[in-house]
Order: structure tokens, then C-alpha cells, then sequence
């Protein structure tokens, strides 16, 4: 049965430079919120695991490690994603209007097989200043036109609605790749170079 | 839109496999990296396509630039239809083909494995193993045993032929010493080797009749060396391509702050004095660096004196209906298909499970030394796999010739300038590593190359 194997998830984030894609992964996985811009120096990836009705899942966040910044993201990144995260800034209307040309890249580079299934989820970042320029409402309103995407409005700064947002987005991942495990297995059987499985304790390393 | 940083330690233009492996590693030991490349895709010629975008490639742009360096592009492309109502269908599903320039396989103990791991770049792909090793032999495919078992549970091989063969196998080492005659297969068949035992042998090494004794011996341990790592054979090929390999090592460079500019058409010259480069001018601003590395692809003439390319490398990639060798299970299969006695045509047949193409269909790379034209050269091969009632059938096909330029010397180049050839005609990428590794230890003499990378989970983020 799938539900016994060991799940990953693999979320990837997108979103224009400096939404904080990296500071909300940061916020979620280690509790920690950077003040300092730096675009994405050793950001990569992070896991978590999560559960989600009795499934222990890992999730495993994508970060573009500032390839997007010069729209230099390769179809490498996109492989296997199981949920795509999108992030813009709700004081800047430039990252909103990105939305759509993201969404788009997105569904081309990782060409899932039902593209109007696909779960996206939408973050509203940095909610904590002021002044705002996009409206929860106006938000919605584009979720609503594309197939009422789940809309959070966070603050990585200030660990806001953060933990909800995640929760959702794994809970949209696993549904996602219950039903495509379910109808079979695109490609089972690769290989990962790495065979040395790391004894994690297996909980939040957090230590702050 | 941003601008490009206006001085880094180093700049590199163009995303070839030997140009981001560079990139990783300069990036790695704390080098600010701007790695750009004009391509709106990453690899040039080592990079990987769907079906649409291989149609729509265009080996030469007619505008003339610094930046596109005609002598060193692919030659002869031509494609071609051979069953033109299955065009539609196949572009319907024209992104579930990711298709090679240049398909590498990687053996399982070889130095590229090997270097993913050491440097942790591994976490970035996954791998499938080839499943099985043919030859051609007597007008039919015939399957090259891998391993003990294989060779003991063959029919083809009689029990006196197991123990030569076992014991040959064994005592490789000893041989180059004791041998007097030079040349690989005579060398096999003064071992009373069937025929077919030598043809077997033959397909371990790649090895044509001009092969000498010592390289095809080197071979043939390379080969052994790397069985029972993964999967039955000592091959591994990338999932979704080998074109996944240099966005592999992009990425390292990206996380550890390379910055990435694809489709940058704004490029106006690499400018020198004094034998150095001094910056790259583009249409909005100077970029200087410490050191300077470029794809010959991607450099001007200027720089690349005398350009003579003697050798290229013959390619043809076809989509076909079924298997060359039908089995209940997919199959990745590797032909070694020896052409004439001097030439061995390497044959990658792959099916959906590698990612490179969609079900019901099989992707063919076929790969050889050019001798006259890439429809010449591989005529004889396809006549023989895709002709017959019973056999495949080529629904596409599509041909062009590579420049072999990693042998190629230039005069007076700046001294702050380092060249990266494109592929060579080599089954895996060890040269090219070895390539990349020779310019990293000019350029950084006491440093060390691609250590491991930190687990994410070790990075520590600053308050």
C-alpha cells in the first residue's frame, strides 16, 4: 500500500526577488527570520516533516537559490513537484502582477499531467508593513479566477499565519501525489547517488 | 529589472557542462561567480530539448556576433518526418521529450559518480541504471553477459569458454607485462576465445580492431571495475537527460551565490589589453573580472587563433515505435554496434521511464566518429536495426555533426582567459571533468576542488 512507504513531498517556491520566499521557509522550518537581504546565499533546500491525518510525510521546500532573479531558473528545478508555491509582496504590485507569468513558467517547465488540478497555493508576504498595496480582497479575487487557489497572508517576519500556510500546502502536495500514486507510478526506480541515509532524530532540530 | 553585479572574481559565459562545473567549484570555495550565457537554455551543446524546441533549433543565428562563434557550431543539422501522421501526436506530447545533443552514460564507479557524491551535488539528480549491454554479431543483436552469472547462465558460452574467459578476467593486470602483441583483439583471440566470447569482450572495452592492447585492457576493467554498484550493468544515465547534469552543478553555484543570467543577447565584446581581458561591455555596462572563462562556442574569433577543426563527432537521434530487442519490461538498452573495423557506433535506446520521451515510444541516440556525413555513417546500422517487417519503425529522425574540439590548442590566448571545448566523443564525461578540474587549478592553484557541500540542514542562518 502507498500509505505505508515513507512520503516525500517536494514543494517548490516561486515568486519575484525579495517577496521572502527564503525568509518563509526559513521562518517554518527553523524559526528564524533574517532582517539582512541576501539574495539567497546557501538557501537550497529544507525539510520538515509533518502529519497530516495519522501520515507522517517529510516535506521537502525548494527554494530558487536566486536563479529567478535574472529569469534564469532551469527545467531541472521543476522536476517532480508535488506543489508549487506562489509568493509576492503585498506592498509591492509589480511582485502581484508577477503572478500570473510564474503560475504560467510554472505549469510549462513542469507540464504536470492535469495542469488544472495542480495545486498552487498563494502567499501574500511581509503583511507586517506598511503600506499595503495589494488588497486581501483583490488576493482572493485572483485565486477565485484560478481554481480557488488556498490565498495566506503571512508574515515571515513575524512568524505569521506561517505555520498554517505550510500545513496547507502539505496537505495539498500529499492529495496531489495520493492521486497520481495511485494511478501509477510515473518512474519508479531511480537512483539517488547518495546512499548514506543520515540518522536524523527524526523531530524539529530547532535549538533556539 | 536588475543589473548585473559590475565586478566579480570570476566570469564565466556559456552553460556547457565544463563551464558549470567550473562555476560550482569557484562558487564553492567563496568566488563571486556571474555565470552568463546568450542560450535562453542551459548546456549549449551538452543541453537537452523537447521535441519542439529540438525542431526549432538553430545552429546558426544569422546575425553574426562576439558571442556566437560559427566555426564551433553543430554542422548539418537536418530532421525529418518518416511517418508524417504521427506528427501531431508526438508534438502534442513534445515536452515529455527531453532529448540530448549529447548523451552520456556514467559508470557506476567512474570519476563523475564519483564526484557527486564527494561534492554532494548528487542530491540535485537521480539516476537510472542501463538494464542490459548488446552487440551486434553475425547479423543479429546479441546480449553482452555483465556479470559472473550472466556469463554462467549463458547459452551462448560453452563451459571450456567460461573458464578462459573467467580466468582472463582475473588476471587483467598481469597481462599488459606478459604480452607481447599490441593489439587488443589479437590478443583475445590468441586466448582460443570463440568468436562470439571476443565479440563480448570486444563490447565491454568499445573497443574497434585498431584498439591496443593496452587500452582495451584499461577498458575492460573500467567496465568491471564498475559492476554490482547499481543495477546489472556498470551504467547509470541521467533521468530526464544528461542535460540535467549541468543545471546540476548550476544550482550548487546558485546556493552558493553564483548569480544566473540565461538569454543574454546584450553582449558586446570581451575586451583586452595587454593579453588580459579587462571586462565584457554590454549594451548597459561594464563587467570586470579577476579571471575569465568562456565556451569556444561563445568566443570570438578574435581570441581563437588558429581555428582548425580536424575531427567531428557523427549524431543522430531518432524516435522510433518500439524496441530494437522486445521484453515484457521496459528496457534501457546500450548497443555497441562495431562499424567496419575501425569504428564503434554507441547506441542508447531509451524508453518512457527514463523521462526523455512518452510512453509507447522509444528515443534513439546513436553516436560514432564522423567519417563522411552522419546519414552516411550510421546508414549501414539503421538499415540493419530499423528495416525489417518485424523491426522498429523510425517515426522522426534527425542528424548532425558535433565539432570535436577538446583536443584543439590555441596561440596567444589571454592569460586570464580559459576556454572550455564542447563534447567530446567519449561514452562518459571523465575527460571533461578532468577538463574542468585543469582550468579550476590554474585559475586557483592552492585551492581544493568541489569539497563537499554542507547538507542544508547544516547551514546555520545569522540573526
Amino acid at each position: 500500500m502507498a500509505s505505508n512507504k515513507k512520503v516525500l513531498l517536494k514543494v517548490i517556491i516561486l515568486g519575484d526577488s525579495s517577496v521572502g520566499k527564503t525568509s518563509l521557509m526559513n521562518q517554518y522550518v527553523n524559526r528564524k527570520f533574517s532582517n539582512q537581504y541576501k539574495a539567497t546565499i546557501g538557501a537550497d533546500f529544507l525539510t520538515k516533516e509533518v502529519t497530516i491525518d495519522d501520515r507522517t510525510v517529510t516535506m521537502q521546500i525548494w527554494d530558487t537559490a536566486g536563479q529567478e532573479r535574472f529569469q534564469s531558473l532551469g527545467v531541472a528545478f521543476y522536476r517532480g513537484a508535488d506543489c508549487c508555491v506562489l509568493v509576492f509582496d503585498v506592498t509591492a504590485p509589480n511582485t502581484f502582477k508577477s503572478l500570473d507569468s510564474w503560475r504560467d513558467e510554472f505549469l510549462i517547465q513542469a507540464a504536470p499531467r492535469e495542469p488544472d488540478n495542480f495545486p498552487f497555493v498563494l502567499l501574500g508576504n511581509k503583511v507586517d508593513l506598511e503600506p499595503r498595496a495589494i488588497s486581501a480582497k483583490r488576493a482572493q479575487q485572483w485565486c477565485q479566477a484560478k481554481n480557488n487557489m488556498p490565498y495566506f497572508e503571512t508574515s515571515a517576519k513575524e512568524g505569521l499565519n506561517v505555520e498554517q500556510a505550510f500545513l496547507a500546502i502539505a496537505k495539498n502536495a500529499l492529495a496531489q501525489q495520493n492521486q497520481s500514486v495511485d494511478l501509477y507510478n510515473e518512474f519508479p526506480d531511480q537512483i539517488k547517488l547518495t546512499n548514506t541515509q543520515k540518522s536524523n532524530g527524526g523531530g524539529d532540530s530547532c535549538a533556539c | 529589472m536588475d543589473e548585473l553585479p559590475s565586478e566579480v572574481d570570476l566570469l564565466i559565459i556559456g552553460t556547457g557542462f565544463i563551464e558549470s562545473i567550473i562555476s560550482a567549484a569557484a562558487s564553492r570555495i567563496g568566488k563571486s561567480v556571474l555565470h552568463l550565457d546568450p542560450n535562453d537554455y542551459y548546456g549549449n551543446q551538452w543541453g537537452s530539448f523537447n521535441l519542439q524546441a529540438l525542431l526549432d533549433y538553430n545552429p546558426d543565428p544569422s546575425e553574426p556576433c562576439d558571442f556566437r562563434n560559427k566555426s564551433f557550431s553543430l554542422k548539418n543539422f537536418h530532421y525529418e518526418w518518416l511517418m508524417e501522421d504521427q506528427k501531431e501526436d508526438l508534438l502534442k506530447n513534445s515536452r515529455k521529450f527531453n532529448i540530448d545533443l549529447t548523451p552520456k552514460l556514467h559508470y557506476c564507479r567512474g570519476d563523475f559518480v564519483q564526484l557527486l557524491i564527494t561534492s554532494n551535488i548528487a542530491r540535485y539528480s537521480e539516476f537510472r541504471s542501463v538494464t542490459r549491454i548488446l552487440t551486434w554479431l553475425n547479423g543479429q543483436l546479441e546480449l553482452v553477459p555483465c556479470s559472473r552469472s550472466d556469463v554462467f547462465a549463458s547459452q551462448k558460452v560453452s563451459v571450456v569458454e567460461k573458464r578462459v574467459l573467467m580466468k582472463l578476467l582475473t588476471s587483467l593486470d598481469d597481462i599488459l607485462d606478459s604480452e607481447n602483441t599490441h593489439n587488443f583483439k589479437k590478443f583475445l583471440e590468441s586466448r582460443k576465445l570463440s568468436d562470439n566470447l571476443v565479440t563480448y569482450v570486444m563490447a565491454m572495452a568499445g573497443a574497434t580492431e585498431h584498439t591496443s592492447l593496452g587500452e582495451g585492457v584499461k577498458s575492460v576493467k573500467r567496465f568491471l571495475d564498475s559492476l554490482g554498484r547499481f543495477g546489472k550493468t556498470p551504467y547509470l544515465f541521467s533521468m530526464y537527460g544528461s542535460g540535467e547534469i549541468a543545471q546540476a552543478f548550476c544550482r550548487l553555484s546558485a546556493v552558493f551565490g553564483g548569480i544566473y543570467a540565461l538569454n543574454q543577447q546584450n553582449l558586446i565584446s570581451l575586451d583586452s589589453e595587454d593579453n588580459r581581458i579587462t571586462s565584457l561591455t554590454t549594451t548597459k555596462q561594464q563587467i570586470r573580472a579577476q579571471n575569465y572563462v568562456t565556451s569556444l562556442e561563445q568566443c570570438s574569433e578574435k581570441f581563437l587563433r588558429p581555428v582548425k577543426i580536424n575531427n567531428y563527432i557523427s549524431r543522430a537521434i531518432l524516435i522510433t515505435n518500439k524496441s530494437i530487442l522486445p521484453s515484457e519490461q521496459e528496457q534501457l538498452s546500450f548497443l555497441i554496434y562495431p562499424e567496419g573495423t575501425e569504428r564503434i557506433i554507441n547506441v542508447f535506446e531509451l524508453g518512457s521511464l527514463t523521462g526523455t520521451c512518452p510512453k509507447n515510444y522509444y528515443l534513439v541516440h546513436l553516436t560514432s566518429k564522423q567519417v563522411t556525413t552522419p546519414q552516411e555513417d550510421f546508414k549501414g546500422a539503421l538499415g540493419n536495426l530499423f528495416s525489417g517487417s518485424d523491426q522498429p519503425q523510425i517515426i522522426f529522425s534527425c542528424y548532425f555533426s558535433i565539432p570535436e574540439t577538446s583536443d584543439l590548442d590555441f596561440e596567444n590566448v589571454p592569460e586570464n582567459l580559459f576556454l572550455c571545448p564542447g563534447p567530446d566523443n567519449d561514452l562518459d564525461y571523465n575527460s571533461s571533468i578532468q577538463k574542468a578540474r585543469e582550468i579550476f587549478e590554474k585559475m586557483y592553484p592552492d585551492l581544493e576542488f568541489l569539497p563537499r557541500a554542507p547538507d542544508p540542514e547544516e547551514i546555520i542562518i545569522g540573526d
